[in-house]
């Protein structure tokens, strides 16, 4: 048993020093500064504590709450998964205990002999003059010394007290010991609850739950205030970040209004409190200043893209990586029609023509029906030659032609004026008045973008879901349920699937001419694969198929990288690492749809049997069918996770 | 088996008569086009011989190194109905690592030595970079995929995109911004002259070594136990295990020989590409995923001929398009979409069902 | 009175195999039919023949006087002919409702336009919709189960909702594929008295695949066996079971034999 758990403990120790490393090979000691030490520290206390709290709760993989009530009929008495919890009680107190406090120490120990031993080896190599720069970019005297918790000229001198290197040690250690303290703690308070099941229980009263529903219906309301106040001439909070917690807090803003849209109560409520909510929503481009609009007209600009692909993914499942090229056609045919002298070809054509290419063709409002039409007709001809492929080709080829489109813009420089763009794109006007008359400074330039998008992309939603509300919803997801059976029901494949593509491109063609106008020049580069994995990412981030959750995933992942801004270089690490983690805590989205929640809840025997095993599993006799339906699915996950 | 023939018989559906027509009239018109434009452009050029020779040489030594890519994206496509998205990933890192090992063994003089030394230590290089592959490869699993393997398909792939991601940008903050550049021991760098053709001996060692790792992994999988068992966890994922196959373990031996194909590729396309940097494994990725499709997924001497006749197309193409060699991945990309019409399992693809197509 | 299903001479061949072979069927207006023979004799391939999922590479197939043969699937549901499937393949996340109303979707006209700006119109044939989809749930019995989602739904009851979405064509043929495969004997009992209900009250022909030759026999006018591929025997329940060729099909003619042998030693 003790060898065991001293494994066990290692490899915790090995764990938190393989990701301790990580970080201090892409600098983030250097960043942090003096504290380095101590936060280092506390990540690691932090990941030792989830560690060995899942090691002392005993059994953990091997008996996960399996089964819900229906899976073993008769089995249980009472209310379903209490049983099973109530019957893993703790191991005895005492023994646990001690047995916890040594793993902590072991763990924290390893952890810290390994980053001493790994700091004195770059502190030496500095000091004696070794450049190790050119090999590892961040392994810097900065870094280095945050690390050890000295100054950089120590290091570069190789002066450094070796009993720092103890220090380092024992702060690890420290840290486990903490982390194994505080397991033992919550265990002898409480054996058998986890502190959230605690906390909730605690709370969970009709009062609690009245007063938490209304806080969280005003909150958008209060936050929008405080911006608004905050933008007053003269107020000032947050000294010279400001702007970007302004930016933050709108952001906020934004997303609790669409948690008070689902607090309320359908009915009396919801018709008071919906209109308010789009109110406040509609004055947010007015009292933003023009950064704020920016990036908040580009997280909508981008909600719409979304909703677009949503249709295509999220309503029809069909996995398209190349949706981009419809953001870009939109983009271009807007960029050729309002700034035609950007592009050789067309105004040599024009000239021919005897039309001047030095006036936009035609203003913002009449260029949209053409742009969402060549988007439309894009979408069509790019989904034609797709008909007939499923899932992982279909992804493959549809990212093939968004890498087409861009070579094509990128090289056709006749047309789109190759990498150099095209240049001095119109804003949008209102009633043939340019857009700084009409606004009179209430409404700065980005602002109105703003407002466009956000209009464009509340159009965009209320199409799409009724749409999907409609036979073709359904059709669609009966088509991604299971596409044969959906034809042999009446589904008209061929229509069905280039309707999904023809409206999704629609929304992204959209999309794209307000992105035109925003930026007022447009390259190529503005049209890489990152577009259409931003948007796939935003839409699985929020919740596939629940625009709610789109909207959220957006203002997730092109707003919150915007507040970031100072530490640019670790954003796309830190997205992408969320991705992944995302994908395995919550893969149906922060604010999955109904169906998806569904889904997680009682998976269809895709979830049970790989999807390769798929055809197996709906072969399966009576009996066994009945059985994989009892089996929660639920308790699948846990395994899983716990298997690691 | 009689429950995929039955399912099988279901999804077979015959391509009907309006979506084939769209279908072949759209494959028509491609073909048309390439033949107008091979015949009035291309030939007319009037290159001689040894160009189109010397092009088709470069084509097979591309073409080497996306097979050995293209084997990891099918090796792991045949057991776990994945796309490996960071399998590009994967094979830069076995770049920049062989590229940190090339240095070191140039600081060390053992380039300028006699060539048995500089050949162990070119293989030296080869296997540091395969053996940083197999590392971030096997992590990969664990990490990404292993915890995704009962979610449906869409979540391990965004998973992997994701894990792409990070790794190239952890590339670019662990080991800065300034391209990695090969050198090239001097044994290597010259060529040898036929007729008109040259052939650089960088070229000829990157096709003979991906032919002989190519082979050594058909004979793993053709002919030890080891290559059986991945076999039936391919077939079949619940029945293996029910005889005894430990799953898991195939699974991670999949991602090792995977990643160490890619991690050869890697330190081969630093030479071939003189350059490694974080973004360098994303195209060459996709490209290799394509000559898989091209080959049928999941069928590992289709990926083979994929890769070859991908690299062969990418470096005729253009020429004899008479297009600019920037659209080599357009030519790539169109050739994908052109097979997967007619021949929706690829080029020598086993007839799969259309359900996993 | 003319068949309202003629199949004629209809071969359907896979690589070497020769899954239905040159088959000859007549299928009356409002009959129950039965389809039996061994495993892998070729009784769903005939069945997806019939509704487009294969093209037979010979023979013709007349429904209502017209020919089927080369129509999508889609077309074909158009014209009356719906099914059920021997492995049941309903559209798992969507609740029973929702697949009911997938059955529909041939029956819905409004346009995509007015689903968006939700006009009166639209408005009534969803209700329209709705309230026939809950008659059919009420008429095979899971009108209590309308919104559950269709994977959660037990066994037998998905078997009776696929009829369900079936219905929601408004076919004339109804195709059941061994509808009551994996049931226990009350739920066999249960979707039995369903056929019989889909005549009579609904006027439905049914031409069903069935193994379970107590279903067989209580419930169908007349059985077509297939043995191979080929139609070996055709009649009433009873002529079937005295054939002589159909005991062979099933038992095999060893066993034949060893069953002669094993008397006559007595
Ligand atoms: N798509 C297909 N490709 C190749 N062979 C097929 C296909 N579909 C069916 N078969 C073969 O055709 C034969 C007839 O199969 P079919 O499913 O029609 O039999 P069945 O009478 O329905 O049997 P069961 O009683 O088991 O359902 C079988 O040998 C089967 O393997
Ligand atoms: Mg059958």
């Amino acid at each position: 048993m003790t060898p065991i758990r001293a494994n066990g403990a290692i490899r915790n120790g090995l764990i938190a020093f393989a990701f301790l490393g990580y970080l201090i090979l892409i600098g983030i000691p250097g960043r942090i500064g003096g504290a380095a030490l101590p936060v280092l520290a506390l990540v690691a206390a932090l990941f030792f504590w989830v560690r060995l709290r899942r090691d002392a709760s005993g059994t953990d993989g091997s008996f996960p709450q399996t089964a819900s009530p229906t899976g073993k009929p008769g089995w249980e008495i009472g209310a379903p998964g209490h049983t099973v919890s109530q019957e893993q009680v703790m191991p005895l107190p005492g023994a646990g205990g001690a047995l916890a406090i040594r793993s902590g120490l072991l763990a924290g120990i390893t952890t810290g002999l390994l980053i001493a031993i790994v700091s004195f080896a770059f502190a030496s190599a500095i000091g004696s003059g070794a450049s190790i720069q050119p090999v590892l970019d961040k392994i810097v005297p900065v870094n280095v010394a945050a690390l050890i918790g000295v100054s950089p000229g120590q290091i570069a001198n190789d002066e450094v007290p070796t009993l720092r290197y103890l220090l380092l040690v024992l702060i690890f250690t420290a840290a486990g010991l903490l982390a194994a303290l505080a397991v033992v703690a919550a265990r002898v308070r409480n054996p058998q609850k986890a502190p959230v099941a605690r906390l909730s229980k605690s709370l969970d009263s009709q009062l609690y739950r009245t007063v938490a529903r209304f806080t969280g219906i005003l909150l958008p309301f209060l936050l929008l205030a405080y911006i608004a106040w905050l933008g007053i001439p003269g107020v000032s909070a947050f000294g010279s970040n400001e702007g970007t917690v302004r930016l933050l807090l709108t952001l906020i803003a934004t997303g609790s209004g669409l948690f008070a849209l689902r607090l309320v109560r359908p009915g009396r409520e919801q018709n008071v409190v919906a209109p308010l909510l789009a109110l406040g929503a509609l004055t947010m481009p007015f009292i933003l200043d023009q950064f704020q609009n920016s990036v908040m007209g580009l997280v909508f600009i981008f909600v719409m893209m979304g909703l677009g692909l949503n249709i295509v993914v999220g309503y029809a499942g069909l996995l398209d990586l190349g949706y981009v090229a419809f953001f870009a056609i939109g983009a271009y045919t807007y960029a050729f029609l309002s700034a035609p002298f950007s592009s050789p070809y067309i105004s040599s054509l024009l000239n021919l023509l005897a039309i001047s290419p030095e006036i936009p063709l035609l203003g913002y409002w009449t260029a949209l029906p053409v742009a969402m039409l060549t988007a439309a007709i894009g979408g069509i001809l790019l989904g034609i030659p797709v008909l007939r492929l499923r899932g992982d080709y279909l992804a493959i080829v549809t990212l093939g032609f968004g890498e087409i489109i861009r070579l094509f813009m990128l090289n056709l420089g006749e047309l789109t004026n190759g990498p150099r763009g095209i240049l001095e794109i119109s804003q949008p006007g209102l009633f043939g008045l340019a857009p700084q008359s009409f606004s009179s400074g209430f409404l700065s330039s980005q602002g109105w973008i703003f407002l466009l998008a956000l209009i464009s992309s509340a159009l965009v939603a209320f199409v799409a879901i009724r749409l999907n509300d409609s036979r073709l919803g359904r059709a669609w997801f009966a088509m991604q349920e299971d596409e044969d059976v959906a034809e042999a029901t009446g589904v008209h494949l061929v229509r069905t699937k280039l309707l999904a593509f023809a409206i999704g491109a629609t929304f992204a063609g959209m999309a794209g001419q307000l992105y035109a106008s925003r930026q007022i020049n447009i390259f190529p580069e503005n049209f890489s694969l990152f577009v259409s994995i931003d948007a796939l990412a935003l839409i699985i981030v929020g919740g596939i198929g629940s625009p709610a959750g789109i909207v959220l995933g957006a203002l997730a992942l092109k707003g919150l990288p915007e507040v970031l801004r100072g530490v640019d270089e670790y954003r796309i690490v830190t997205f992408a690492a969320l991705l992944v983690i995302m994908m395995i805590v919550r893969p149906a989205g922060i604010l999955p749809s109904a169906r998806r929640r569904t889904q997680v809840a009682a998976p269809d025997e895709q979830a049970l049997t790989p999807g390769a095993e798929e055809p197996v599993a709906k072969e399966l006799d009576g009996d066994t069918a009945r059985q994989a339906q009892a089996a929660s699915p639920q308790s699948e996950a846990v395994r899983d996770k716990e298997d690691q | 088996m009689a429950p995929s023939r039955l399912t099988a018989q279901v999804a077979g559906v015959n391509g009907k008569t309006a979506l084939r027509f769209l279908l072949r009239a759209f494959g028509a018109a491609i073909l048309v086009l390439v033949i107008w434009r091979v015949t009035t452009v291309g030939l007319a050029e009037g290159y001689p011989a040894s160009f189109w020779i010397s092009q088709a040489l470069n084509g097979l030594v591309l073409g080497g190194v996306y097979a050995l890519v293209a084997l990891g994206y099918t090796l792991v496509y045949g057991i776990l109905f994945m796309i490996n998205f960071a399998h590009g990933e994967v094979m830069m890192i076995g770049g920049i690592a062989g590229f940190f090992a090339l240095q070191f063994s140039q600081a060390r003089g053992w380039l300028e030595g006699p060539w048995p030394v500089v050949v162990v230590a070119l293989l030296l290089i080869m296997l540091f970079g395969m053996a940083a592959s197999v590392l971030i490869g096997v992590t990969l699993e664990r990490l990404a995929y292993r915890p995704l393997r009962q979610a449906p398909r869409l979540v391990p792939l965004i998973s992997a995109i994701g894990a792409s991601l990070f790794l190239q940008y952890s590339v670019l903050l662990i080991f800065g911004v300034s391209p990695h550049s090969y050198r090239k021991p001097a044994l290597i760098s010259g060529g040898m002259r036929m007729g008109d053709v040259f052939i650089p001996y960088t070229g000829a060692i990157i096709f003979v070594t991906s032919i002989l790792l190519m082979l050594a992994l058909y004979f793993i999988i053709q002919r030890t136990k080891l290559g059986r068992a991945m076999r039936a966890v391919a077939e079949d994922r619940a029945t293996a295990s029910l005889m005894g196959v430990d799953v898991n373990a195939v699974i991670v031996i999949t991602f090792m020989l995977g990643s160490a194909l890619a991690g050869a590729a890697g330190v081969m396309l630093g030479f071939h590409n003189t350059v490694v940097k974080f973004n360098s494994g994303f195209v060459p990725g996709l490209k290799a995923f394509t000559a898989a499709v091209l080959g049928g997924i999941g069928n590992i001497p289709g990926a083979m001929f994929g890769a070859l006749i991908l690299g062969l197309i990418e470096a005729i193409g253009p020429s004899a398009l008479g297009i600019p060699t920037e659209y080599k991945d357009v030519i790539a990309f169109t050739l994908l979409v052109l097979i997967l019409i007619f021949r929706p399992s690829g080029l020598f693809g086993e007839v799969l069902s259309e359900k996993k197509a | 009175m003319t068949a309202l299903l003629s199949i004629q001479a209809v071969t359907k061949v896979f690589g070497g195999l020769t899954a239905v072979d040159n088959v000859n069927l007549d299928i009356e207006e409002r009959s129950i039919t039965s389809l039996i023979g061994p495993n892998g004799a070729g009784k769903t391939t005939l069945f997806n023949c019939l509704t487009g999922l294969h093209t037979p590479e010979a023979g013709q197939i007349l429904f209502d006087g017209r020919s089927l043969i080369g129509l999508r699937p889609d077309e074909i549901i158009a014209r009356g002919v719906a099914r059920t499937y021997q492995n049941i393949r309903l559209f798992g996340r969507m609740t029973a409702l929702e697949n009911v109303l997938v059955g529909q979707h041939l029956q819905l006209r409004a346009s995509h336009w007015s689903a968006v700006l939700r006009s009166a119109r639209q408005q009534a044939e969803e209700r329209a919709a709705r309230s026939f989809a809950l008659e059919l749930l009420a008429f095979v019995g899971l009108e209590s189960h309308a919104e559950v989602v269709s994977t959660n739904l037990p066994y037998g009851e998905q078997r009776l909702l696929e009829v369900a979405r079936a219905l929601g064509s408004r076919p004339s043929l109804l195709l059941l594929d061994e509808p009551a495969a994996g049931m226990n004997p009350s739920e066999t009992d249960r979707m039995m008295e369903l056929v019989h209900r889909l005549r009579d009250e609904k006027g439905v022909t049914v031409f069903l695949i069935e193994h379970d030759m107590k279903v067989v026999m209580s419930v169908s006018e007349s059985v077509a066996v297939l043995d191979y591929g080929e139609k070996i025997a055709e009649g009433t329940p009873e002529e079937v079971r005295a054939n002589a060729r159909v005991v062979e099909a099933y038992l095999g003619p060893e066993v034949v034999l060893q069953d002669t042998v094993a008397t006559s030693d007595i």
